[in-house]
């Protein structure tokens, strides 16, 4: 899976594209590791462009979501496709995670608590 | 003939009926006519003994235009007869401007008490031809007139009012409450020095009122000369110079400068949120930004049951932002609040719950209300507490469905290994939403052991519990699951070999296609459509020499899907395999290849295209222009 990291104000914007399974779900947890120790704490992550996802990428996702919370961050997810919006619908995860339809609406989302 | 006056006489006469309709009937007649006779005989009726009756003519007369009705109406002012005197003077009100003129001669009418009922009724009126007279009303003998004159003033609201009034504050001792109300209510920037010079009255009704009026006035300049009163030791001084900084700030755009010491003020200004005062409301919530020691926390929680909605939302919003201080506080007030304020409250924590309040959190998995154990169970689970669990296990045998389809969503996040038996307990609940929510928590685990109890139920007496299997099985979607949904592509059910099939092209990384390339000549149409769409996601243009001999499938809609399959990989390679169906004898084949071959930008195909614009199919030759224009023909 690729990642593409870039920031968008205060926020840690990981755009994903291909499978989200074990290894993957690894990576993604490293690399959001080395954001977390640049005391990086808002996470959006895009899933625009994953085309699969198992039960290994939705637990590496409840374990980064853990992780933020810990550190009293905050993550979001948006662009979810309908195969992945399906399973985070079975699982019920929309309870734990924040999802937007567009990311744009996931940035604004920031700005209104930061404007607060 | 009779004559309209003969009319009116005999209607006049019934008026003394004793029969109540009769006279009823003559109170109606008499309304239709303009003449001076027919008002005054409505004007009479307005003493009938009947009640129903003298509205009925209080009614007519409030609707009739010019002033003889009024002037008629007058003359009630004086009536020993209350209830017939505050007839007359509802009537005047109603009729409105026709009325001033007559009202305003009345000023001058010997009898203080009519004067007096004339200035209450002109200052309900609020004509503004009425200023001038109830300002020299202002120099009456009777102070009782004054204060009626003072009050209208107020009423209408004229700035040149203001002058009058000032005078008359300082020359009827009587009437100054009265004036000071009026001059707040007239406003202008007159009446701000003047306001600010009567500050020092040792009256305390006086003080009241010109606090109260500089914040009608609404000038921020005043906040200054407000301030002081913010600490003054009597309490309703205090909050009345409080209401006028609000008043001030809400009517300058929220704008204030000034810091106030709002703790001391916090239980007046929560009270009149619960009491649904929009100005106080508004006000505190603005102030939430900067403004939230622990009182007024616990102070904004104990209003969430007091509030609208909107208000609501606003509050949890602020105490979110809050943070933890806010958190734990909320927490703590559970136990004091409704059901509906413990949702509320349980939907703000929820995403801030850290295990030591998730503990708290867990003796309400047994309130009385089911939506707070539902909320209540996915708390939990979002907390992470793995302390949790058995709380959880609890709340799923609940007696409501929905508190078990949470509970059960939430231990799959929380879960390990050791729960999966009592997740597959799940399956066998009344109701599907449970069902699912355990199927969702199996998946969340991904345990090796899921997945063994998954295959095992491929083969379920129940077909709805095979199906399920197989869907999971789809959606575990590790490495594990291969072999047992392979292995189910020989079910007996087609429903679970074309499920298997699907969930195997989603999966995608398959080391041996070869099941799948049998799937392709199941003996169900379902199936095989299923297994053309794994093999072209699974391998791409690998596929299609595998998948090409069912171009030729017996069953219609085969064939079609495998056209539209090769078509969607848009290589202009295959486009031979797809032309000779622009020569289908199904039309519905022709717009397949159609679509496809636009897809491959076959330009090959361009002239077998063109050849069917002439179709009479008029789908057909919408797909043709389609693909033409696609390839560029």
């Amino acid at each position: 899976m690729e990642i593409t990291a870039r920031d968008a104000g205060d926020v840690t914007v990981l755009e994903l594209k291909g499978r989200l399974d074990m290894a993957s779900g690894s990576s993604l947890k490293e690399q959001i590791k080395v954001h977390f120790e640049q005391e990086k704490n808002s996470i959006h992550l895009n899933l625009g462009e994953v085309e699969f996802i198992n039960s290994s990428g939705l637990g590496a996702l409840v374990s980064i979501m853990k992780e933020v919370r810990l550190r009293k961050g905050r993550l979001t997810l948006s662009n979810l496709a309908s195969y992945v919006q399906e399973i985070f619908e079975i699982t019920q995860l929309s309870h734990i995670f924040e999802i937007f339809k567009t990311e744009e609406e996931a940035l604004n989302s920031y700005q209104t608590v930061q404007a607060g | 003939m009779t004559s309209v006056i003969d009319t009116i006489g005999e209607l006049l006469s019934r008026l003394q009926s004793p029969d109540f309709y009769e006279r009823e009937e003559a109170v109606r007649e008499l309304g239709t006519f303009n003449e001076d006779e027919a008002v005054a005989g409505l004007v009479m009726a307005i003493e009938d003994s009947d009640l129903g009756i003298r509205e009925l003519a209080a009614d007519i007369l409030s609707k009739m235009k010019g002033e003889i009705a009024s002037r008629l109406l007058i003359r009630f002012l004086g009536h020993d007869d209350i209830g017939t005197r505050n007839l007359a003077a509802e009537i005047l009100v109603k009729v409105g401007d026709d009325a001033v003129e007559p009202l305003i001669e009345t000023l001058a009418d010997e009898d203080a008490d009519v004067r007096k009922f004339v200035a209450d009724i002109l200052g309900l009126i609020r004509d503004p031809r009425s200023v001038q007279p109830l300002c020299e009303s202002l120099h009456d003998d009777n102070a009782n007139v004054v204060c009626s004159a003072a009050e209208a003033l107020g009423e209408i609201g004229a700035v040149q009012a203001v002058g009058p009034l000032q005078e008359a504050y300082t020359r009827v001792e009587d009437a100054r409450l009265q004036s000071i109300e009026a001059i707040g209510k007239c406003g202008g920037s007159d009446s701000i020095e003047f306001l600010y010079s009567c500050l020092d009255t040792d009256d305390p009704m006086v003080l009241f009122a010109v606090l109260e009026a500089l914040g009608k006035i609404g000038s921020l300049d005043s906040v200054e000369r407000l301030l002081p009163y913010l600490d003054d030791a009597d309490s309703s001084i205090a909050e009345t110079a409080l209401m006028s900084v609000i008043e001030i700030s809400l009517n300058n755009g929220g704008k204030l400068e000034h810091t106030l010491p709002l703790d001391r003020f916090v239980d007046f200004l929560f009270d009149g949120i619960r009491r649904g005062n929009r100005d106080l409301t508004d006000f505190t919530l603005a102030r939430m930004k900067h403004w939230h020691g622990p009182n007024v926390l616990e102070s904004l929680v104990d209003v969430l049951d007091s509030v609208g909605e909107d208000e609501r939302k606003q509050i949890s919003d602020m105490l979110e932002k809050v943070g933890p201080t806010a958190i734990s506080l909320m927490v703590d007030k559970l136990a004091e609040v409704t059901a509906t304020t413990q949702l509320v409250i349980l939907d703000i924590v929820k995403h801030h719950v850290d295990e030591e309040m998730a503990a708290k959190l867990a003796q309400y998995a047994t309130a009385p209300d089911p939506d707070v154990r539902q909320r209540v169970a996915h708390t939990l689970g979002i907390a992470g507490w793995s302390g949790g669990i058995d709380c959880l296990k609890r709340l799923a045998r609940d007696e409501n469905g929905h508190v078990r389809s949470a509970a059960y969503a939430a231990l799959g996040w929380l879960s390990t290994e050791q729960e999966i038996d009592f997740l597959f307990d799940g399956l066998n609940d009344e109701y599907v939403d449970v069902r699912e929510a355990a199927v969702g928590a199996l998946i969340m685990s991904g345990s090796g052991m899921a997945v063994d109890r998954f295959t095992q139920d491929l083969y379920h007496e129940n077909l709805e519990r095979q199906r399920l299997a197989v869907s999971a099985l789809g959606l575990i979607g590790d490495a594990g699951v291969v072999e047992p949904l392979a292995k189910a592509l020989n079910h007996p059910e087609a429903t679970i070999r074309k499920l298997a099939t699907g969930a195997l092209g989603r999966i995608g990384q398959i080391l041996d296609v070869q099941p799948l390339v049998q799937a392709l000549s199941d003996e169900d149409n379902s199936v095989r459509k299923a297994a053309i769409s794994a093999l072209i996601t699974v391998s791409g243009a690998e596929a299609v020499p595998q998948i090409r001999f069912l171009l030729d499938d017996d069953d219609l809609w085969v064939k079609y899907h495998a056209i539209n399959s090769i078509g969607e990989l848009k290589e202009a390679q295959f486009s031979e395999m797809i032309l000779p169906f622009l020569e289908a004898e199904d039309d519905i084949l022709k717009i397949a290849a159609a679509k496809a071959l636009a897809l491959m930008k076959a330009d090959t195909a361009v002239a077998n295209l063109k050849n069917l614009q002439q179709s009479e199919n008029s789908d057909v030759v919408q797909a043709v222009e389609m693909a033409l224009n696609e390839i560029g023909g």
